[in-house]
């Protein structure tokens, strides 16, 4: 027996199987997404379509949570957390992504808008221990990893709030938000660099 | 204490350590590992002698993607909950420290205008020997903390930091100096 013979169908067999699994794995893995939302947000009062957890989440739904079409929640180390307490309000626009570990919690409205993006270790709660004020982020928002936002601050669209900045004041549309406490500048003045 | 005699319980160890890092490039003498280690991506990633990963209390998560590399030097240790993201480089030298739930990444994923969704280009990224990085620290693409540095915990860092300083804040100013010699 020439092992070089016997040896390349089993190479591209393996190579097939890869594929295969390559191809399979990705759809099982969203079918297996979309289950688990479902599961998840058992308690929410409105679900958008196509809603997707990847990872363990926890929600606590006590008040009233809106969540929009197309969101994704991304599983890893940490996982996502859901708090709405009695008679606040937590809204999600369409096509929001979530990274691990993000928190959310509202006591009394906390309103996100669509195509938003957050990183992993974002926190956004609307009471801090001296006052509660409701928070909005409009739509087009990029909150970076480990960004906390304080209550009572309005994000403006389209802005990003920089990896680990703590924005006590409000943002407004089109700036880059960053530091503690956060200062903003406007996108269009950032240089076009990749830095911050 | 456990049953069986020191040297064999600690070669023991160095195995388990080391089926838990098979996804690893290379991985030199002595690797301990406690708790979990990620290994993703199908990047490389190398370790030194000597490395220590303690998972236990959060996954440590090594994201290497495909074409970037991830290089821990001899006797680097790691805390539970550090992430570091490699899409071109991340080098980190001996003796480094780096503490629970620090971020490490050599791309920023998104670009700040234009399509949120390409990639913008990488910048390789450098922690050099005997740096101390603190919990919650993050590292941003283009830091390059130079030789024996100190980063306080939850600082951000974007650009060079000289040697033998400690930085904190964030933005990150220095600290302290510490005088050489």
């Amino acid at each position: 027996m020439n092992p070089r013979l016997s040896a390349l169908p089993l190479s591209t067999w393996m190579n097939h199987l890869q594929g295969l699994r390559n191809a399979v794995e990705p759809r099982a893995e969203r079918a297996l997404a979309l289950a688990r939302a479902r599961w998840l947000f058992r308690s929410v009062q409105s679900v958008g379509r196509n809603v997707a957890a990847y990872g363990s989440m926890s929600v606590q739904n006590e008040g009233t949570i809106q969540l929009g079409d197309r969101l994704t929640f991304v599983g890893g180390m940490m996982p996502s957390s859901l708090v709405c307490h009695p008679g606040a309000r937590l809204s999600i626009g369409s096509d929001t992504q979530f990274n691990y570990g993000v928190s959310l919690e509202a006591w009394e409205s906390v309103s996100i808008g669509e195509r938003c993006m957050f990183a992993s270790f974002v926190r956004v709660g609307d009471r801090d221990g001296h006052r509660t004020a409701p928070i909005v982020i409009d739509e087009d928002v990029w909150v970076a990893h480990g960004a906390i936002i304080m209550p009572g601050v309005r994000v403006g669209a389209r802005s990003v709030v920089s990896a680990g900045s703590i924005v006590t004041q409000d943002v407004p549309p089109d700036s880059l938000a960053m530091g503690n406490p956060a200062r903003n500048m406007s996108l269009e003045l950032v240089a076009r660099e990749s830095g911050t | 204490m456990s049953p069986l005699p020191v040297p064999l319980s600690r070669e023991l160890g160095t195995l388990l350590s080391r089926l838990k890092l098979r996804r690893c490039r290379a991985v030199g003498d002595a690797p301990t590992v406690l708790g979990r280690v990620w290994i993703h991506g199908s990047g490389e990633v190398r370790l030194g002698h000597r490395v220590v990963l303690d998972g236990r209390t959060a996954p440590i998560e090594l994201h290497a993607m495909k074409g970037g590399s991830i290089i821990l030097g001899d006797d680097v240790a790691i805390e539970g909950g550090a992430s570091l993201e490699a899409l071109q480089s991340i080098t980190v030298g001996a003796g480094a420290k780096l503490g629970a739930f620090c971020k490490v990444m050599d791309n920023q994923h998104h670009p700040l205008r234009g399509n949120r969704h390409e990639r913008p280009p990488s910048v390789p990224l450098v922690i050099e020997d005997g740096v101390t990085v603190g919990s919650r620290a993050i590292l941003l693409p283009g830091s390059h903390v130079q030789q024996g540095a100190t980063v306080a915990p939850g600082t951000v860092i974007s650009r060079r930091i000289p040697p033998r300083v400690t930085v904190g804040g964030s933005p990150a100013r220095v600290l302290r100096r510490e005088v050489a010699g």
